[in-house]
């Protein structure tokens, strides 16, 4: 903070508690960071998908541009709390300083957080660009997900109807979803994609899987009596077993 | 309006201003309410949903066809006539001119009235049950929110009328001015939701 | 002139203003809606072929739920006024200090009193009956969440609860600054001595009681089984609750729009000599900014839900697909109200703060304009985020990248609140006390629910955190973390103030830790499940999230314990608590200049304002 500076005050880097909120500033904004990140990423699923790494990848990076401002306030705040403090019914002497302003400070807080707020953006909308082109996928593979209260139904190119969804690993996959009742939201939890099913509307979404399992899909809307048990699993499998997968569902079909 | 602070030692511009201020307040949400109601018809009508705004025909029932929007029009006219003619009392009143004022908030009043009348025939009338597609939703709520208008226009003219036959407006006549306020957005409104009707 | 002598020769029978009281309100409220019931019941036809099955029963519950209003409103003597107006027998002055409770003892508080005071504290005794109810269902909901699997409530009593409880909380924050400080504090701080107008006030408070009514009766009739967000189509689908949800909301939009009205221009026409916009306080700033927003958000609200109520009595179709209708108008309407209404919630409880930062620093407010300008930079920026609500809505993929960008932009106004408060907290002398206190829990809070707001905000990120926990978490942290630790330090803060008595400052201390531990135990742990992926609004869960859950369940019962605290605290304290003096603070805003309890018009001689009420600190030479 800059004072008005009187001959005998030291240089406002100099003074003792500027120098003890830098220290904490540093400490502050490492734990928070670590911190921070370790609680968020710890804690989010296992990704199957490109999709999915970049959002743990967008926390990461968050959560470290956000500690040094967080850590600021936190260091700022343990400094004051450790510089006196006046317990009682009645209230301490006044501050020895009136201080009103300062722009100066004001412009740094102003212009860094100007400059997080950009930069935030910016990450975010390249990764942004990257998820919405894979939509415009025309080589991929094309699923008509349908929600209704409360089962999801998978229909495939070859006019096949399933409940789980399958899914060839490495492949780009796009969906068109919508509902015939309520509103559900389509989520594959650990490809970190999700779009709502509106009935009366098809929307889409776009994913490749990366990796071989079953993942969970959960409805992230409320929809109902059963919203907590709308959930299925995807099977992502290999290329050939997929095929498989494919070609007995075509025959179960035509056989129908 | 008929609100008065029981702070009772003050001057009545004070107290003219202040309630002026405070109706433009009120008429802030209104503006809003009628802005989104605005917004409603022209997203449904952008969005068409399953070609629903205006059904096309089925076996059961013909195509439903939008009614012409003159019925919102006129409304909106004799509303516009009421204004002119609570124009016409105000300027008595500042004229000093009481007979001017009782004149003018009668027939104020009586264009209130006849423009419900109305209101509340075309809506009678219409030609459509509640479920046949967005338009006629929104048509219903168009003049079903203008008649709840227009009967607070029914009351708020009569009051003026009412206080202007008693002679309450010879010392001060803010009253007279806001109720003005009131008028001037009861037409706005009605002609904004005439100008929708006119794009079905 | 005592009566005793000048008694009148026959009392001159009892004007009906002096008649009508909360009991002849709910007598009135209870037959009107009884009658229109039986009638309707008796002449509705029956549906011919029902859009929705329920349409005639929809009917029959709005009829009588408006017939309610109706007859509550004219029973509490809310349209006296209109209609003396209109017949031009204004109400004399007599009459006015009749209203405005002169005289009589604690009967004004069940009236149609106008003073500012009476509504102020029975906004306070409103607020916390609300808090209370929806506190004990959110216990509800966390008892059912302890363990994974099924719960012990059905899955639609579940819902309900987490809608009542969501609804109730979002209206209880809303008012619990504007409603009880601002009126009771804000006007004698202006130096005035009432508010502008005393008779809508009463009617804003009354709005709120009649709108309470429907609520409660819809718990019976089908409960609000579509959370507090009410999303159509799915509620148009919703049992008969519903109906109860829609009254509900479209009585207290009426309530919001009548006090912002009132108290925006008692502020802007009534501030005393000398208080010009430098001098006036920061709080003031907040609660107007807060219902100056409220103003034009809360019609759109209002609008939705009256198509709502068309589409389930009369069978119009805005939100009903078959019928060229769509669920994205009804989210769109929902959210232009949704998100300015958090800052309506959070403003006011800012700057109550940053009020209390220099009476408990001894040193001046840090950067009184850039409070100013982050209060508006934030007002004028919520109009232009709503959608970020509708990322994953589908309803217009090229619209997220600008609504990404509008709501990041927010941060940066709502970080100078940030600077005003530490700024001012720096070089402070601090008085440690609950109100102090407070406001370092805001900033850790608010920095959390702030900062997970901004991932939130983030497309692809949102994609992934979309309907999970993580967003509950999220606006715990914002509404309850600032916003509700805001409106508590303002309760122990004006306490001395509004009852003559200091708020019992070891339960105040009890009562804060209790419920800032329990708060972040319960809801850090609600972040871990949502980034392991629970949705909302579900009342089974998979076993994976059990650990985390049980963390929350037992930091949700430690709120309570704090919370029972405090309740306990403003009980006693109200009735045996110490002596306030005038000025227990020291502080320097003119509310502390009255004496208690404070005369009926506050002041004998309206004040003159000369500087700030930041003045404190030691000059230099
Ligand atoms: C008081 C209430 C409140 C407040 C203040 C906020 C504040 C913010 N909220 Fe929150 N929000 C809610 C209440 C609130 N919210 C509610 C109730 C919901 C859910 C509704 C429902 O679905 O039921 C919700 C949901 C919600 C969503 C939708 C999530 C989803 O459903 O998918 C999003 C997405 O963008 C969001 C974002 C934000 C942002 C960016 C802020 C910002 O205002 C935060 C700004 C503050 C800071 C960033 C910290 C301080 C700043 C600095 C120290 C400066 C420097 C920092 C940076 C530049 C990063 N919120
Ligand atoms: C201000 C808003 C607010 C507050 C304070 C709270 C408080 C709490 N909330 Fe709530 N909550 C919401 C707003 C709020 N909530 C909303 C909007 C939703 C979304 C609903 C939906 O999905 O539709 C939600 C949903 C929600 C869920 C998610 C349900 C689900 O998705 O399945 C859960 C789960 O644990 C929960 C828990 C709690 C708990 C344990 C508390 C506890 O902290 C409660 C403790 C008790 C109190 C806080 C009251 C005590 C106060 C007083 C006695 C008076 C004080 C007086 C004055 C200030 C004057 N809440
Ligand atoms: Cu489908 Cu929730
Ligand atoms: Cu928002």
């Amino acid at each position: 903070m800059s004072d008005v500076m009187a001959p005998k005050t030291p240089q406002w880097w100099k003074k003792s508690d500027v120098k003890k909120t830098a220290i904490l500033w540093v400490i502050c904004t490492a734990v928070i960071g670590f911190g921070g990140v370790e609680l968020h990423v710890r804690n989010m699923v296992r990704p199957a998908s490109e999709t999915m790494s970049g959002v743990i990848n967008l926390m990461r990076i968050f959560t470290w541009a956000a500690a040094p401002v967080a850590g600021l306030v936190g260091a700022m705040c343990l400094t004051v709390l450790t510089s006196g403090r006046h317990y009682g019914d009645n209230p301490p002497p006044d501050a020895d300083h009136e201080i009103r302003n300062s722009p100066r400070t004001t412009a740094v807080w102003v212009s860094l957080s100007a400059v997080l707020c950009l930069f935030a953006l910016v990450v975010g909308l390249v990764v942004f660009q990257r998820d919405s082109q894979a939509i415009l996928d025309k080589s991929a593979l094309q699923v008509n997900v349908t929600g209704q209260q409360w089962v999801w139904n998978f229909d495939y190119a070859n006019g096949a109807r399933s409940q789980d969804l399958y899914l060839p690993v490495d492949k780009p996959v796009v969906f068109h979803v919508t509902s015939v009742d309520v509103m559900h939201s389509f989520w594959i939890v650990q490809m970190g994609i999700k779009v709502n099913a509106n009935p009366g509307y098809i929307t889409e979404t776009a994913v490749t899987p990366n990796k071989i399992g079953v993942f969970d899909i959960r409805c992230a809307e409320l929809c109902g009596i059963l919203h907590s048990y709308m959930q299925t699993k995807v099977h992502v499998l290999s290329q050939a077993d997929y095929d498989a997968w494919f070609a007995a569902q075509g025959r179960v079909e035509a056989k129908s | 309006m008929s609100v008065q602070t029981h702070a009772h030692h003050e001057h009545p511009d004070v107290v003219g201003s202040r309630n002026r201020l405070g109706v433009i307040l009120l008429l802030v949400a209104d503006i809003a309410f009628a802005l989104s109601m605005i917004f409603v018809y022209f997203y449904l009508r952008g969005q068409n949903v399953n070609n629903m705004w205006l059904p096309a025909a089925t076996e059961k029932r013909p195509a439903i066809l939008p009614l012409s929007s003159t019925p919102s029009w006129t409304v909106t006219a004799i509303a516009a006539f009421g204004l002119l003619a609570h124009f016409y009392a105000l300027k008595g009143v500042r004229a000093a001119n009481q007979t001017q004022l009782k004149l003018g908030s009668l027939v104020a009043l009586l264009a209130s009235l006849i423009a419900i009348v109305y209101q509340f025939n075309t809506i009678a009338n219409a030609p459509f049950t509640f479920s046949d597609g967005a338009y006629v939703s929104c048509f219903y709520l168009f003049t079903i929110l203008n008649f709840v208008h227009l009967a607070l226009t029914v009351f708020i003219s009569l009051g003026n009328w009412n206080r202007s036959r008693l002679g309450l407006y010879v010392a001060d006549h803010w009253h007279v001015d806001i109720v003005r306020i009131w008028w001037v957005w009861m037409v706005v409104s009605s002609a904004l939701g005439a100008f929708a009707l006119s794009y079905p | 002139m005592t009566t005793l002598i000048n008694r009148p020769a026959k009392t001159p029978s009892k004007s009906i203003i002096e008649r009508l009281n909360l009991f002849t309100a709910l007598a009135l409220g209870a037959v009107s809606a009884l009658v229109v019931w039986r009638l309707a019941l008796q002449f509705l036809p029956q549906d011919v072929e029902g859009v929705r099955i329920l349409t005639r029963e929809d009917k029959i519950t709005l009829l009588s739920m408006l017939a309610w209003f109706i007859g509550f409103m004219s029973g509490i003597g809310a349209l006296v006024g209109p209609f003396r107006w209109v017949m031009g027998k204004d109400l004399t002055h007599e009459e006015n200090m009749f209203l405005a409770g002169k005289d009589m003892g604690t009967k004004r508080y069940f009236r149609y009193t106008t003073d500012h005071k009476v509504v102020g504290i029975q906004y306070l005794i409103i607020t916390m009956l609300i808090f209370f109810i929806g506190g004990s269902m959110a216990m509800l909901i966390r008892t059912n969440l302890g363990h994974a699997g099924g719960g012990w409530l059905h899955p639609q009593a579940y819902n309900s609860i987490v809608g009542t409880h969501g609804i109730l909380m979002i209206v209880g924050t809303i008012i619990m600054i504007t409603g009880p400080f601002g009126n009771f504090i804000m006007p004698i701080m202006i130096g005035a001595r009432d508010m502008a107008f005393p008779r809508l006030n009463a009617l804003s408070f009354w709005l709120i009681v009649a709108a309470a009514v429907p609520l409660i009766w819809g718990q019976f009739i089908g409960g609000i089984s579509t959370g507090w967000v009410a999303y159509n189509p799915l509620a148009s689908q919703a049992p008969l609750g519903m109906d109860g949800y829609i009254m509900f909301i479209c009585i207290f939009a009426l309530s919001t729009m009548v006090a912002g009205a009132n108290i925006t221009t008692t502020v802007v026409r009534m501030r005393a000599k000398g208080m010009t916009w430098n001098r006036t306080p920061i709080f003031i700033y907040g609660v107007v900014a807060s219902v100056a927003l409220a103003l034009p958000a809360f019609p759109v609200f209002f609008l939705s839900q009256i198509m709502s109520a068309f589409d389930r009595a009369l069978g119009t179709t805005f939100y009903n697909t078959r019928g060229g209708g769509s669920g994205w108008l009804y989210e769109n309407l929902f959210w232009i109200m949704g998100h300015p209404e958090v800052y309506v919630i959070l403003i006011p409880a800012v700057a109550a703060l940053m009020e209390m930062a220099p009476v408990f620093t001894r040193r001046p407010l840090f950067s009184f304009n850039v409070a100013v300008m982050g209060i508006a930079g934030i007002a004028g920026l919520s109009a232009l985020v709503w959608a970020h609500h509708m990322y994953m809505a589908g309803w217009a993929p090229l619209l997220n990248a600008p609504f990404m960008i509008t709501t990041e932009l927010i941060s940066i106004p709502t970080g100078m609140l940030f600077l005003v408060l530490v700024g001012t907290l720096w070089r402070g002398r601090l008085w440690v006390t609950m109100p102090l206190l407070s406001i370092f829990a805001l900033l850790w809070n608010f920095m959390i629910g702030g900062v997970t707001g901004i991932y939130l905000s983030d497309v692809p990120a949102d994609a992934f955190l979309h309907g999970s926990m993580y967003v509950t978490a999220h606006f715990h942290y914002t509404l309850m973390g600032a916003g509700l630790t805001g409106a508590l330090a303002s309760l122990v803060y004006w306490f001395p103030k509004m009852t003559g008595r200091m708020f019992d400052k070891k339960l105040s201390w009890i009562s804060f830790w209790l419920v800032q531990v329990g708060f972040n135990t319960a809801f850090i742990g609600m972040f871990l499940v949502g980034l392991a992926g629970q949705p909302r609004r579900v009342e089974a869960y998979a076993p994976t999230f059990s650990v985390a859950n049980l963390v929350t369940t037992i930091g949700a019962y430690i709120i309570m314990a704090g919370m029972l605290v405090l309740l306990y605290g403003v009980i006693f304290s109200w009735r045996d608590g110490v002596k306030a003096p005038m000025n227990p603070w020291q502080a320097k805003t003119l509310e502390w200049t009255v004496p208690f309890p404070i005369p009926l018009e506050n002041f004998d001689e309206l004040p003159t304002v000369t500087s700030d009420p930041y003045g404190y600190g030691k000059a230099k030479p």
